[in-house]
């Protein structure tokens, strides 16, 4: 908010340079941004902070604050108003129907006042504070507003049906024109001061036009209230209309300010404009707002800050912010109590008051001091714990980790095929690409992939992020990563190593007994898969199903004008994480050898690995130790629709050298199982 | 004799000249081969007269030696150079190395876990919370009513067809802890955040924010200063080169006033500028000090929020931004650039 250097000097008795202030400002209460020179006066840009707007969006707030900092005297102007014999409740009544809406309306009458421009020192001021000059009337009243944070309303006293002024909620169907000639619909929401015909003003916001001060106006009804915050703020959101007066009761203002402010209006109009004050007020105040009082505890200042203040200094700092201080209880007891300005709506405990204290003080004075505390050990956070393995080994493993947003665009989430019902919508979203959220880590790892193809020719990358689900409204740790390469290799290798990539993943997270089942489209058929079907396993631990590993379905990438293909693996970490151990026993070095043979099989192309696997394995018993698949050949030599798998088979046993004798008996009788499907030959 | 005798110089030479066993082969085939030159002469010689034929059988024979000699040391020769060409071979050592294939962790989760490292030091346990959220965990418990202009510093955005919206500040993760969990306490809590924000070199509409809540019988202001000076300290000044040179350089941290409904009193935390050390540059607007983090003494509506007597504790808690932290840390000059998925970025960390 912009305030005026030269105004707040007339407050006070001394007043340090404005950068040598803005200083001080940003130290003790509100950070000042900018300075800046403006016709033998200086803007300063100061950004009050919302609990204070209360009492410092104005210069008065603003000038007790450099007062209470700079040890500097500060006073009010002072003035006398000069009424005539004619009674303001002669000319107007009052009506609040809603008493909470609006705790306090009061309004003066001036008349036999001339509108014309107002004097050029308030334009200026008012310039310098950002505000557009109008006339007279309006000027000054939005002068009074900036010097004592009160907004003010004055109306054309000869245009208000029956001179009546009733402050009620819209009622559906209303509208007014405001000042601006912008027209607004209003409800039961909005708050407005009417006459007995119509709206006339959007109460606390802006005013209208039928009421509007012009040319002709000779009589003026002041109007000085102050109206519920919420009330406000929340038309004032409706209504999607943002004013200077709004903004200040959104933020609360003390009742008590209205009446001081309608008298420095009415001062100003007769002292500038000339005109006749009629006598008294025309005040609703349904519950008069008293100071409020806090007993505060000395010792708890010096415990909750952790630096000694003298009780002298704590007094003289709370006098200076205008609080009053009486003693209480006996002199052992170490409390004050103190009331509380009725403007100061920001405080109301104990710890507001240290606020002031040790801000005033100054925090640049805090010590830093170590705690004295119990040695208590932090607690191992286990799911960090098995991310960050998770992420250095696929790092390992040269994968390159990004981060995405959260967030998916409808035309990226109808090409991988996701249906409204499965997505948590924005309801307010900052762009059309983040309408969604993502359902899945894919669709953006694939964007990746694209954007990084005019650079990169391979690339692998991965997430370890949130997805989140409609179905209850949750969300969900995944990691999902892949392998994205221009250069074409065989599909079967670029799945293999990537297979062999989870394995290595697991087996680090302590889990072994992975499998591979075949892939199942959904049921419902409805859903476009984003899997080739037939290259795309789905990842399971024992029973449990923990993702899929496959191939990107083409059409997905040509629509998003992919030219390589992409194998992927999307886990589910959270189940990951419950499944993983930290627990790895040593297995004893066998003291007796073990012996290689190699086998070859010639099978039909359909047999799966992992069925003449488990033929070795059945046969072989407990003295195969392991079986590893060496070379798969496919290839032209082959015989029609066959291809030839070749293992080195390790035996070994735990408690003696096996013998050739017996390494052969076991051989053979793996060979003799082999052989005994059909169309399975062992070449030898 | 004079043909053997120039027979003997001109082998000598040719078996001089060669230059590997393969051309020593061609030089023995041509003098002792089944029709070489000395064979020839040897099998012509029951020809001559008997007297000739010894002395010609003679010197032939020793010619025959001679070259057979010659050729063996020759060749002895050469297997020794290439024998000792392989035992001490050159290797150009200026010829690029091979990388093996090591991918890259993102800044971010660099980041965070310097600072999970040092507040983990310090006895802080390492929190998460959930990134949907209730009004309740995110405003309310935290004392920042409905309809309350406090609320304007958190653009949020809200989830359609529910109450729910997206964090704003990691700040529900000490609601949801504490009503869990009795003090005294020590806890940080990372995580994404969001905003409802127009996107610029330094505003996203997701980014990540720590969390910090310290709390017992008497934890003051004085005692937060003392932590988080200590964090700023180890996170920009401690490093393998400044402690071989003996210590990093000074961070300097500076405590104003500020608001936030949920700490009282509230603090802005600024660190000395790091690019000019306090003198004033474009990167701290001359000022000399760049803003970190938002902090406080717990407000007594939290502690009764989560059903805790406020006479009973007192602690601080503070919030600051990670993606902030990393772009000073690396100089990094836009936010976006995190979220982006580019190699070309990535692949420097």
């Amino acid at each position: 908010m912009k305030f005026s250097y030269n105004w707040l000097k007339e407050y006070l008795s001394k007043i340090p340079k404005p950068e040598k202030l803005a200083e001080i400002l940003t130290m003790h209460s509100f950070e000042m941004k900018e300075v800046i020179k403006s016709k033998g006066d200086f803007i300063l840009d100061i950004d009050v902070l919302p609990n204070r707007g209360p009492d410092c969006f104005s210069h008065i707030g603003i000038a007790r604050e450099i007062a209470a900092i700079t040890n500097s005297k500060f006073q009010t102007p002072k003035y006398k108003i000069q009424a005539t014999r004619y009674k303001t409740k002669d000319f107007i009544k009052v009506e609040v129907k809603n008493r909470e809406a609006c705790p306090r309306y009061t309004a003066r009458v001036i008349t036999g006042i001339k509108v014309s421009p107002s004097p050029k020192w308030i334009q200026e001021r008012l310039i310098v504070c950002g505000l557009r000059p109008i006339n007279n009337i309006v000027d000054i009243t939005n002068y009074v507003m900036l010097e004592t944070g009160q907004p003010l309303h004055a109306f054309d006293g000869e245009k208000l049906e029956s001179k009546k002024i009733i402050v009620r909620f819209a009622k559906k169907g209303e509208k007014i024109t405001t000042l601006d000639r912008e027209k607004y619909d209003l409800d039961k929401d909005i708050l407005v001061i009417a006459d007995l015909k119509e709206p006339l003003a959007i109460a606390g916001i802006k005013g209208g036009v039928s009421a509007e001060i012009d040319k002709k106006t000779n009589t003026i009804v002041v109007e000085s209230a102050n109206f519920n915050q919420k009330v406000i703020r929340r038309g004032s959101q409706k209504l999607n209309l943002k004013t200077d007066a709004s903004l200040r009761f959104e933020h609360g203002i003390d009742p008590n300010v209205t009446e001081t402010a309608v008298n420095r209006v009415a001062h100003l109009i007769q002292k500038i404009v000339g005109g006749k004050i009629a006598q008294g007020l025309v005040d609703f105040y349904a519950k008069k707002t008293l100071p409020k009082m806090i007993r505060l505890n000395l010792d708890y200042v010096e415990r909750l800050l952790g630096i000694r203040i003298s009780p002298r200094e704590i007094k003289n700092i709370l006098r200076k912010l205008d609080f009053r201080l009486s003693e209480v209880g006996s002199p052992k007891v170490n409390e004050v109590l103190v009331e509380i300005p009725t403007w100061r709506l920001d405080i109301s405990l104990p710890e507001d008051l240290i606020e002031e204290i040790g801000r005033v003080s100054g925090y640049n004075k805090l010590p830093a001091v170590f705690p004295q505390i119990s040695l208590i050990p932090s607690k191992r956070n286990f799911a960090s714990f098995w991310q960050e393995l998770a992420k250095t080994s696929l790092r390992e493993a040269g994968f390159s980790e990004v981060y995405n947003y959260s967030f998916i665009g409808e035309k990226l989430s109808k090409i991988l095929g996701y249906k409204d019902k499965d997505l948590i919508e924005i309801e307010n979203p900052v762009s059309e690409e983040q309408k969604y959220l993502r359902p899945s880590l894919t669709p953006n790892l694939l964007k990746n992939v694209r954007d990084n193809l005019r650079y990169f020719d391979e690339m692998r990358i991965f997430e370890l992020g949130k997805i989140y689900r409609k179905s209850k409204m949750k969300e969900k740790r995944m990691l999902t990563g892949l392998v994205a390469k221009k250069e074409a290799v065989s599909e079967s290798e670029a799945f293999s190593q990537l297979k062999g990539t989870i394995d290595s993943l697991l087996n680090k997270m302590g889990i072994s007994n992975i499998w591979y089942d075949a892939y199942q489209p959904t049921p419902k058929g409805s859903r476009i898969s984003i899997w080739q079907s037939k290259k795309t396993a789905e990842i399971k631990i024992d029973h449990t199903k923990i993702g899929f590993l496959g191939g990107i379905s083409s059409k997905i990438l040509t629509e998003l004008k992919i030219k390589v293909s992409i194998f992927l693996f999307d886990l589910d970490f959270e189940l990951l994480s419950r499944l993983s151990s930290e627990e790895h026993e040593f297995r004893p070095l066998s003291r007796y050898p073990s012996a290689v043979r190699d086998l070859a099989v010639l099978v039909p192309r359909g047999v799966k690995v992992v069925q003449v696997l488990n033929k070795i394995n059945t046969a072989g018993g407990f003295l195969v130790r392991d079986v590893d698949l060496f070379d798969m050949y496919e290839g032209e030599e082959m015989p029609e629709g066959k291809k030839n798998l070749a293992f080195h088979i390790i035996y070994q046993a735990e408690n003696h050298t096996l013998s050739s004798k017996e390494i052969e008996g076991l051989h053979n009788k793996i060979i003799k199982n082999l052989e005994e499907e059909l169309g399975w030959q062992v070449r030898k | 004799m004079a043909s053997l005798k120039s027979l003997k110089k001109q082998a000598q030479e040719e078996i001089t000249k060669t230059r590997d066993l393969k051309e020593l082969d061609t030089i023995f085939k041509k003098y002792l081969g089944k029709r070489g030159k000395i064979t020839q002469i040897l099998s012509k010689i029951k020809n001559l007269r008997k007297e000739k034929r010894v002395k010609v059988g003679k010197e032939a024979n020793l010619l025959k030696n001679f070259i057979k000699q010659k050729i063996e040391t020759r060749a002895k020769k050469m297997r020794d150079i290439s024998a000792s060409a392989e035992e001490t071979g050159v290797i150009d050592i200026t010829i690029p190395g091979k990388r093996p294939l090591f991918g890259h962790l993102h800044p971010l989760t660099q980041v965070q876990k310097k600072v999970e490292e040092i507040f983990q030091s310090l006895g802080f346990s390492v929190v998460e919370g959930p990134e949907i959220e209730t009004e309740w965990y995110n405003f309310d418990a935290l004392n920042i009513p409905k309809d309350h202009p406090a609320r304007d510093a958190w653009n949020t955005l809200w989830l359609k067809d529910s109450e729910l919206l997206l964090r704003t500040q990691t700040s529900p993760v000490q609601i949801r802890y504490m009503e869990k969990n009795n003090p005294p306490l020590r806890i940080i809590a990372p995580g994404r955040t969001f905003r409802h924000e127009a996107t610029d070199a330094s505003h996203e509409v997701n980014f990540y924010q720590v969390e910090g809540l310290m709390i017992d019988k008497k934890v003051s202001a004085a005692n937060f200063r003392a932590i988080i000076q200590e964090f700023f300290q180890r996170f920009f000044s401690e490093s393998a080169e400044a402690s071989r040179e003996g210590g990093g350089k000074q961070i300097k941290i500076r405590i104003r006033p500020s608001y936030f409904p949920f700490t009282e009193p509230s603090f802005e935390v600024d660190m000395s500028c790091l690019n000019c050390q306090g003198k004033g540059c474009s990167a701290c607007s001359q000022t000399g000090w760049m803003e970190m983090m938002g902090a406080g003494m717990v407000h007594p509506n939290v502690y009764k929020a989560v059903g805790l007597n406020p006479k009973n504790w007192q602690g601080f808690a503070f919030g600051m931004g990670l993606d902030r932290l990393a772009m000073m840390k690396y100089k990094i000059n836009d936010i976006r650039l995190f979220y982006s998925g580019d190699l070309r970025f990535l692949q420097q960390f």
